[in-house]
């Protein structure tokens, strides 16, 4: 067995080899080879902002869904000084009846991306629980350090709050949601909320978030080199937010919900990470400290997958934990 | 395995691709994947379910180009493509789609490059300097048999695959060519099919026919088709064959046999109630067809009957 010291601040359990992946998510992660950069650095952000053409930016009609979802976007006020944050709405066509709602916040390492990224997890939801999604555009690392990003995402949650009534959303029944970087700044508005008697959610689902800055946990060091958004990655995005702060004593939980010493009085959180990334061990411990602050936290963590593996939707695992996600949903929305 | 990812790349033109589809079944393979992994990615790879049945071990799999796994409806349609999993195995797995264009359908398109048919005729093991037949089979389905200067053996069956049969399918033999120029083979063959028939008493007449065979009656099938307005004498024959189930086999019978007792002979039935049924047709129709200027207008009547009813099926 080889093992790696562990950086100061982790525990002192010697760290075996990487976890495998799943036969099944090893051999699309392969095939997809060159979708995906090798070593992400700071350098490279420019050139990952370019359009892809094997990935494709969703068109208004990729979102309408053939007629079944109404789309409309908003220009709302952003936080004190700063310019308008952009908030796409799909609704279900026709239906008047105030509906719960997901407020999405797009993944990306806080440096790439917009409110068009990881939606259509999101419209599906849409269609299944006629919900309303939200999705922000907030604006990105490095040109937008902290706490630009989040404080946009606030905005945007706060005004969709305070206008429920003109977007046809129960007040009460607004998830936050968000994938890997969105789901940090997920986890982060949930604390706004809370320390700022905010719009008082009914849950937050928190897909592989990226929730620490310190990047030192054993599944960090353990996958470094491996799979998606491996250590150096993480490194680069949490650069890009806090720069020389990154790791250092003065980091706010609003950048780095791990930070946070109180995770008392939030709402029901779904917390979901595969095993084999660098995000496993953060958010295994956010469920937990959840738990040991009296909290309500659902938490799976799926051997073998990479970070953001449902972007294989056909493997058997990406199946179940979509399914997972649906079942915390529908438990969620339908009491 | 290593079939099913030749053929999958091949219905990629993209070759970058090909080699990644490889290096995913593979990659699979290596792993121990599961056979419901390999049968996933298959599906998902060709965009159409796909299913692995093996009887000996009660398998029967299917899974959407989702990915999601649901029962079969139905046994496999033999159209489409397949391929043994292990040789001498019974595990077969199946893409619910028709196969790609192979060497068949190269050797029979008169616009693929001469590289093409080259290249196809070699896969096929036909000697470029040999001559071959282009047969075409009711459906739309087309063969290729190595030719001989004489009538070849039943050139439509292949003798092995899912399209063995027990007994002949309707078939067009086209004429005997130089590999190379199978296209005008097979413009013959299907020409050739328009005048086979089921072989019943409702449509009597050659189940095979040979393009070589065909005479003037190629003339005949290049000009008449369900949309050229029937002469008298084919609706009195339509008219004739309505009045009795016996009359369209009695008439081909009498039209295609060199005397009344053959005719008898072959219909099985006695020569005195032939005698009857010529008396009742001969009046239905209004001539005699006894002599042979009226057999030969019998016979004439009888293949446009045909034509009409067998529109030119859509090339290759």
């Amino acid at each position: 067995m080889t093992t790696t010291s562990v950086p100061a601040g982790s525990t002192t359990t010697p760290i075996g080899p990487p976890p495998p992946f799943d036969p099944e998510l090893a051999a699309a992660l392969a095939a997809m080879g060159d979708l995906l950069p090798r070593e992400l650095t700071l350098d490279l952000i420019p050139a990952m902002r370019q359009p892809n053409p094997r990935m494709p930016r969703l068109s208004d009609d990729d979102l309408r869904r053939g007629g079944a979802l109404e789309l409309t976007e908003r220009l709302v006020p952003g936080p004190q000084g700063a310019p308008d944050v952009s908030l796409l709405i799909c609704r279900p066509a026709g239906v008047t009846t105030p509906l719960a709602a997901i407020y999405h916040i797009h993944g990306g390492g806080m440096i790439i991306g917009d409110n068009r990224t990881g939606l259509p997890p999101m419209l599906d939801w849409a269609e299944e629980f006629r919900l309303v999604v939200v999705s922000v555009g907030y604006r990105l690392a490095p040109e937008t350090p902290h706490p630009g990003p989040v404080e946009d995402c606030y905005a945007g949650l706060a005004w969709t709050a305070a206008h429920s009534g003109e977007l046809g959303i129960d007040p009460d029944r607004i998830v936050v949601a968000g994938g890997s970087a969105g789901g940090g700044l997920a986890a982060a508005v949930a604390l706004m909320a809370r320390d700022r008697g905010g719009p008082a959610l009914a849950g937050q689902m928190l897909m592989c978030p990226m929730l620490d800055d310190r990047n030192d946990t054993p599944s960090a060091v353990q996958m470094a080199g491996l799979g998606v958004w491996d250590l150096a990655a993480n490194h680069t995005g949490w650069t890009a937010l806090l720069g020389e702060a990154r790791g250092g004593p003065d980091v706010s939980p609003y950048a780095a919900p791990a930070r946070a010493t109180d995770l008392s009085g939030l709402p029901p959180a779904f917390i979901d990470v595969g095993s084999a990334e660098t995000f496993r061990d953060e958010d295994v411990t956010y469920a937990s400290r959840i738990w040991q602050a009296g909290g309500v936290a659902e938490l799976h963590v799926w051997p073998g997958g990479f970070h953001g593996f449902a972007m294989v939707p056909q493997a058997a695992l990406s199946q179940d934990a979509m399914a997972a996600q649906l079942s915390w949903l529908r438990r969620l929305l339908s009491d | 395995m290593k079939d099913l990812v030749v053929r999958l790349s091949a219905l990629d033109p993209d070759a970058g691709a090909a080699v990644r589809v490889i290096a995913y079944f593979d990659q699979l393979v290596d792993a121990r994947a599961g056979l419901a992994t390999i049968v996933r990615g298959a599906a998902v790879l060709a965009g159409c379910p796909a299913r692995l049945a093996d009887r000996e071990r009660g398998v029967d799999l299917r899974v959407g180009s989702d990915g999601r796994r649901g029962a079969p409806d139905g046994p496999p349609d033999p159209s489409w493509l397949s391929t043994p999993v292990a040789a001498g195995g019974s595990a077969v797995l199946w893409l619910e789609r028709p196969g790609p264009a192979g060497p068949v359908e190269v050797l029979i398109d008169a616009s693929a490059p001469p590289e093409a048919r080259r290249h196809a005729a070699r896969s096929l093991g036909l000697p470029e300097s040999g001559l071959a037949r282009a047969v075409a089979l009711e459906g739309g389905g087309a063969r290729i048999a190595p030719a001989t200067d004489g009538r070849d053996q039943e050139p439509w069956n292949p003798g092995h695959g899912p399209g063995a049969a027990a007994i002949a399918p309707r078939a067009g033999v086209g004429t005997a060519v130089p590999v190379l120029s199978l296209p005008a083979s097979w413009n013959a063959a299907r020409t050739a099919l328009r005048l086979t028939a089921e072989g019943t008493d409702e449509d009597p007449g050659p189940r095979v026919v040979y393009a070589d065979e065909m005479g003037g009656l190629a003339l005949l099938a290049g000009n008449v088709g369900p949309a050229t307005p029937p002469i008298p004498d084919v609706l009195a024959l339509e008219q004739a064959a309505a009045a009795a189930p016996w009359m369209l086999s009695t008439l081909y019978a009498v039209a295609t046999t060199a005397s009344l007792r053959a005719a008898a002979a072959a219909l099985r039935v006695h020569h005195s109630t032939l005698q009857d049924r010529i008396v009742h047709a001969e009046r239905l129709l209004g001539w005699p067809v006894r002599e042979p200027q009226g057999q030969f207008r019998l016979h004439l009547t009888l293949v446009l009957h045909r034509l009409r009813h067998h529109p030119a099926e859509s090339g290759t």
